[in-house]
């Protein structure tokens, strides 16, 4: 694949300002027919910015759009689509009860557009077996999509995308972030399969692992510029560091120093503990360090950290401090000392049209007020000292949470934790969405509090658990495989299912 | 396991089938039991009657059904009946001709339905409290227009003529409802309006993003809304000989009890006009029977009231399955 | 900055009532007279208790349709309670209570069994009327009043001020310590803006929107008790009038301030009481003051909708 040779997409000199903010400036972008180009870059660093003028969604402020050697502005969304660029969103909306079919086709079932038009079912069942005839990729287009797999979901959207004839570049925005290894695999072999069809895939992903995997070619993005844009095969020979592209000089992912201690009092203890999700886990928590548990999307992770806090049904022993324990509710097993960091903060960790006060006091209402009522000076005096401590940028207790990023938001799902002064801390991807800059400082927070807790990380990122963890523990499709001695057997076992002689 | 999950789809069908079907099964034998405890439940005139009511109601209920099936909701439907009532029956009695008053009532209904389509559709405010709202307002000109009661008429012009034929057996008004129906189910199933009312109660940014004007559609549902009801209260004007301000409150009830209930036929608790249209039938059919076994008022009320609970428990019954 | 801002809306509110007070002065001088004040106050006191009980059930963002059926029942109860001879502090516990039973029945319907509020609650209320039949079979009851003392509800003075003003202010009071002051308002707003996260913070978020529905339907049967120690009589239509009026109070108030509240809900009810009284004093039937509540509430959802007002920000900014 060598590079200009059939140039679909050219951009040149993009710049892109919100009043007196940069965002993105003066920025060069190409894409060639059949590549797969991998768009990199913290959160804020542009790239979805470049997207969004790419797609329509925003009007760039200077520079020019070429595509497939014609001059366009992409205005809109609707230009985009007509210029031939197709943006599968990271959730794309389908609607359940309809068929795969019948969600490609939406909005063009009749022989004529418009709102009263008859709906040839033949004709669309015909229309969805000449897209398969296009793009041979194994799915069943008659089922409903709210019983498919995540993936097939993903592929109704992709082809939903790809309809039009005149579509030549896809945009996938981290599709991957919900499926399965396997289904990984099967959404791979698709987008080479269109490679090969001589469609260009911009793909936005966090996880860099899979830029090697599959991308022919990257582009780096930071502080609105673009800092690299190299072949991977250039990247392989010359051992190019993409984390420090990304960050800068010194960039990188820091854990903190292991404690190398592992006699602490045990905390939570769990022995066949099994639901809907997972079977038969056995685990120690102790306090003094953390134990890791690596496992993919749809492994279990989920559901595990879930069942510990009794937010899910489980069975099978827990014990916490060596007593027995039953949780049939999140609230009491708060109350007993567990503190779950959800993997979904935004839907299940916080509540975004409060403020930092009400969200740290939040999940301790007992130590929140006095005899029924809020002790509001207490409570801002206790944010401020817990802000300060987890480092919330920007400093501002009154404003809502919606206003923070992503790692600020978790800094104040970890104070509403300390605040909570639980014996057992879970936390759950903890660092989805979090750029790398405010990941380090979640790791040392983590560590702190293992110095007077047990801490339990759970996540699909092997680095981060094994990284992180004094201890480590794979679940594969809800089963527990110990035993991984480094980082490659722990990823070993969390993809294959065992530890690899 | 694939034996098993091939097995679960078949014994849901089976279930589904009852389901969808459950709901004729009781309407016939509810009226059976009517015909044998009280034998005046099936003579001609009483037939007549409730058949007239039902196209009435069917009438006002048709728009009602679309918006719910769509995911949203209008409360002001009965008071803009009562509205067109109200001014059909106030240009009678001013000597204006039934043409002229039949005319002004759909009007105002319509005019209420522009104005709902226009707030909820156009600006995209919340639509529950949106025609509360409209439809206090629509209620309250309607009392004003009576002054706080209501107008008797003493002639029916020619929509009590229109009423009073029949075709065969059956008042010409039951046909012509049935036949409008008749049109909205196959809008319903076999075009693409229909098609999309379902899919934007379920995801609208899809239905949005695959390009099609789901504001204009709403607008629509919500004017046709306005229309029907008008339609309906003009009608009543006639079959009542006057024009009643508070006419309103005993179709809310109904109507809202008719789609949630009728929703649970053919579709397994999409509100669809089909099972509105059977539903309806079975709540005046109900009303009437419970009426000639000397059920009060209040009682009728009651069974009202329990049956919108029940409707809306076996909706919700049978998302929760089907989701699964 | 927040302060700030809400300091602004106050003015702002403050600066609408003026305004509305002024053109009711100006057609007639007896709208700023003493006894005129009384009755804006005693009318507010009905509204108010009625559309706090609401704010409790928006704010866990849900809604009640049932509160003016439940009202009826429990104006008949009371009626009867007090026909039939029983101490008029024990009528009042009759009322409150068809209240409390029919907000627990709706909040456990809603909560437990996730059924849909807005129809669940029109079909309970649907049964409330039914029931509040059955006392008299629909006539209205006014025997025994007199002498029960229940009309000293409406008729004594404490501290200088009417009776029902003084219980709307008690319980707006105990409202507000409620919602914004204590853990069950903390827990209630965080059920309304992510019921999810609230459950994960050991919120009960269930038990809380059970709670709501309870103080929905026992405030709105104080407020009919008011209104029947006013009238002297308790008729089955007794409701009816709550409704229009306290979903306007507690959508003006948001819309004005930003959220529902309780400060919110009470400002909403004042400047509905004060445009009705207005228009009763300018001697407008009564059938036309449902035109008039529900033209404000409109003008006020559509005005203070975020996306308008935000446009009308933009085309400040541009000017």
């Amino acid at each position: 694949m060598t590079s200009g040779t059939r140039t679909v997409l050219d951009m040149r000199g993009i710049e892109k300002r919100f009043g007196d903010v940069k965002a993105l400036g003066h920025v060069d972008f190409d894409l060639d027919a059949g590549e797969i180009h991998a768009l990199l870059g913290v959160n804020g660093a542009g790239k979805s910015t470049l997207i969004k003028i790419l797609s329509g969604v925003y009007v760039k402020s200077g520079g020019t759009i070429a595509v497939g050697g014609v001059q366009h502005e992409l205005g809109t969304p609707r230009a985009a689509i007509e210029a031939g660029i197709a943006t599968v969103q990271q959730h794309p909306e389908l609607v359940g009860d309809l068929t795969g079919a019948e969600n490609i086709f939406l909005g063009h079932e009749g022989a004529r557009p418009g709102l009263f038009g008859r709906i040839d079912r033949a004709d669309i069942a015909r229309r969805a077996e000449a897209l398969l005839q296009r793009f041979p990729i194994q799915i069943d287009l008659s089922r409903r999509v709210a019983d498919m797999p995540a993936v097939d979901r993903e592929i109704v959207a992709i082809l939903h995308a790809l309809r039009l004839e005149n579509t030549r570049i896809l945009i996938l925005d981290e599709p991957t972030s919900t499926l399965t290894e396997r289904e990984k695999a099967s959404l791979f072999s698709m987008m080479r399969m269109l490679r090969k069809a001589g469609i260009a895939i911009i793909y936005i992903t966090h996880r860099l692992e899979e830029v090697y995997e599959i991308a022919d070619r990257f582009t780096v993005f930071r502080g609105g510029q673009k800092v690299a844009c190299h072949t991977v095969a250039e990247a392989r020979g010359k051992a190019i560091s993409i984390p420090v592209l990304m960050l800068g000089a010194g960039g990188g992912l820091t854990f903190p120093p292991r404690t190398g201690r592992s006699d602490g009092a045990v905390v939570l203890e769990a022995e066949g503990l099994s639901a809907d999700g997972f079977a038969n886990v056995s685990l120690t928590a102790r306090k003094g360090e953390i134990l890791g548990i690596f496992g993919l999307v749809g492994s279990g992770v989920d559901e595990l950290s879930k069942a510990l806090f009794g937010a899910i049904p489980s069975s099978g022993a827990l014990r916490l401090e060596g007593r027995d324990v039953r949780f049939r509710s999140p609230a009491e097993a708060l109350r007993a000392g567990i503190f779950l960091v959800p993997g979904d903060r935004r839907a299940e960790g916080l509540t975004l049209d409060e403020n930092v006060i009400f969200n740290t006091v939040a999940a301790n209402m007992s130590r929140a007020s006095l005899g029924g009522l809020m002790r509001f000076g207490a409570n801002r005096r206790a944010a401020r000292e817990l802000a300060q401590m987890v480092d919330l940028q920007p400093m501002r207790l009154d404003r809502d949470l919606r206003g923070f990023s992503g790692g600020n938001q978790q800094k104040v799902v970890i104070a509403r934790g300390l605040y909570r002064q639980a014996k057992c801390y879970i936390f759950v991807e903890p660092t989805v969405g979090v750029d790398i800059g405010a990941r380090s400082r979640i790791y040392a927070l983590m560590r702190e509090i293992s110095k007077d807790a047990a801490v339990i990380v759970m996540s699909s990122d092997c680095d981060e658990v094994h990284g992180v963890a004094d201890r480590t523990l794979a679940l594969y499709k809800g089963r527990p495989i110990e035993g991984a001695a480094d980082r490659d057997q722990l990823l070993h076992a969390g993809i294959m299912g065992g530890v690899a002689a | 396991m694939s034996a098993l999950t091939a097995d679960i789809p078949q014994r849901r069908r089976g279930a589904d089938f009852l389901m969808r079907y459950a709901f004729f099964i009781l309407v016939a034998v509810v009226f059976v039991a009517f015909a044998i405890l009280r034998p005046t439940f099936v003579t001609p005139g009483n037939i007549h009657g409730m058949l007239m009511s039902a196209s009435i109601a069917g009438l006002m209920f048709l728009g009602l059904t679309w918006l719910i099936a769509a995911g949203e909701i209008d409360v002001s439907f009965m008071s803009v009946a009562a509205l067109a009532n109200m001014v059909t029956a106030a240009l009678v009695q001013d000597g204006q001709g039934w043409a002229l008053a039949s005319l002004g009532g759909l009007g105002a209904g319509v005019a209420f339905g522009l104005v709902n389509a226009s707030l909820v559709a156009g600006l995209r405010l919340p639509a529950l409290v949106i025609t509360i709202a409209t439809g206090a307002l629509a209620a309250s000109i309607a009392a004003a227009i009576g002054l706080g009661t209501s107008i008797a008429l003493n002639n029916t012009g020619f929509v009590g003529q229109v009423l009073g034929l029949r075709v065969g057996v059956l008042p010409l008004i039951a046909v012509i409802v049935a036949g409008l129906y008749a049109v909205s189910w196959f809008v319903q199933e076999r075009l693409t309006f229909g098609h999309y009312i379902y899919a934007m109660e379920q995801n609208r940014a899809a239905v949005v993003e695959a390009g099609v004007p789901v504001n204009r559609m709403l607008f629509m549902l919500f004017v046709l809304s306005g229309v029907v009801s008008s339609l309906a209260g003009v009608l009543l004007a006639a079959n009542l000989s006057s024009g009643q301000p508070y006419l309103g409150t005993s179709y809310f009830l109904d109507g809202l009890t008719a789609v949630l209930l009728g929703g649970m036929a053919l579709k397994l608790g999409k509100p669809n006009v089909l099972g509105t249209l059977a539903a309806t039938i079975f709540l005046i059919g109900l009303l009437n029977g419970a009426a000639l076994l000397g059920w009060t008022d209040s009682q009728r009320q009651i069974v009202r009231g329990s049956l919108l609970l029940v409707g809306v428990g076996l909706v919700v019954f049978a998302r929760s399955r089907r989701k699964t | 900055m927040i302060s700030n801002r809400l300091f602004i809306r106050l003015l702002a509110f403050a600066a609408l009532v003026a305004v509305i007070a002024a053109i009711f002065w100006s057609q007639n001088p007896a709208f700023l007279s003493g006894g005129n004040i009384r009755a804006l106050m005693r009318h507010m006191s009905v509204q108010g208790l009625a559309a706090l009980g609401l704010t409790f059930v928006i704010v866990v963002r849900h809604f009640d349709l049932s509160f003016p059926g439940v009202a009826s029942m429990g104006a008949m109860t009371l009626g009867w309670l007090i026909a039939s001879g029983a101490p008029f502090p024990a009528a009042i516990a009759g009322a409150l209570a068809v209240g409390l039973v029919f907000g627990l029945v709706n909040g456990i319907a809603v909560a437990r069994f996730g059924l849909p509020d807005i129809v669940t609650t029109i079909a309970t209320g649907g049964l409330a009327v039914g029931f509040s039949y059955f006392y008299s079979n629909g006539t209205s009851i006014s025997q025994n009043f007199f002498m029960s003392g229940i009309l000293d509800l409406n008729d004594k003075r404490i501290i200088g001020l009417d009776m029902p003003f003084a219980i709307l202010m008690a319980a707006a009071g105990v409202a507000a310590v409620v919602l914004h002051a204590s853990r069950v308002g903390a827990g209630m707003y965080a059920t309304g803006q992510n019921r999810v996260s609230a459950r994960f913070a050991g919120i009960a978020t269930r038990r809380l929107i059970v709670l709501a529905f309870a103080l929905c339907g026992t405030m709105a049967c104080l407020a009919i008790t008011l209104l029947v120690a006013s009238s002297g009589a308790a008729n089955v239509t007794a409701g009816g009038q709550l409704l229009m009026p306290a979903f306007a109070a507690v959508y003006l108030g948001a819309a004005l301030f930003g959220r529902p509240s309780v400060g919110a809900t009470l400002a909403g009810t004042l400047m509905m009481s004060t445009m009705l009284n207005g228009f009763t004093l300018l001697a407008i039937p009564y059938y036309y003051s449902d035109a008039i509540v529900s033209t404000v509430l409109i003008a006020a959802i559509a005005i203070f909708d975020p996306r308008l007002s935000g446009l009308l920000n933009f085309r400040k900014a541009a000017a």
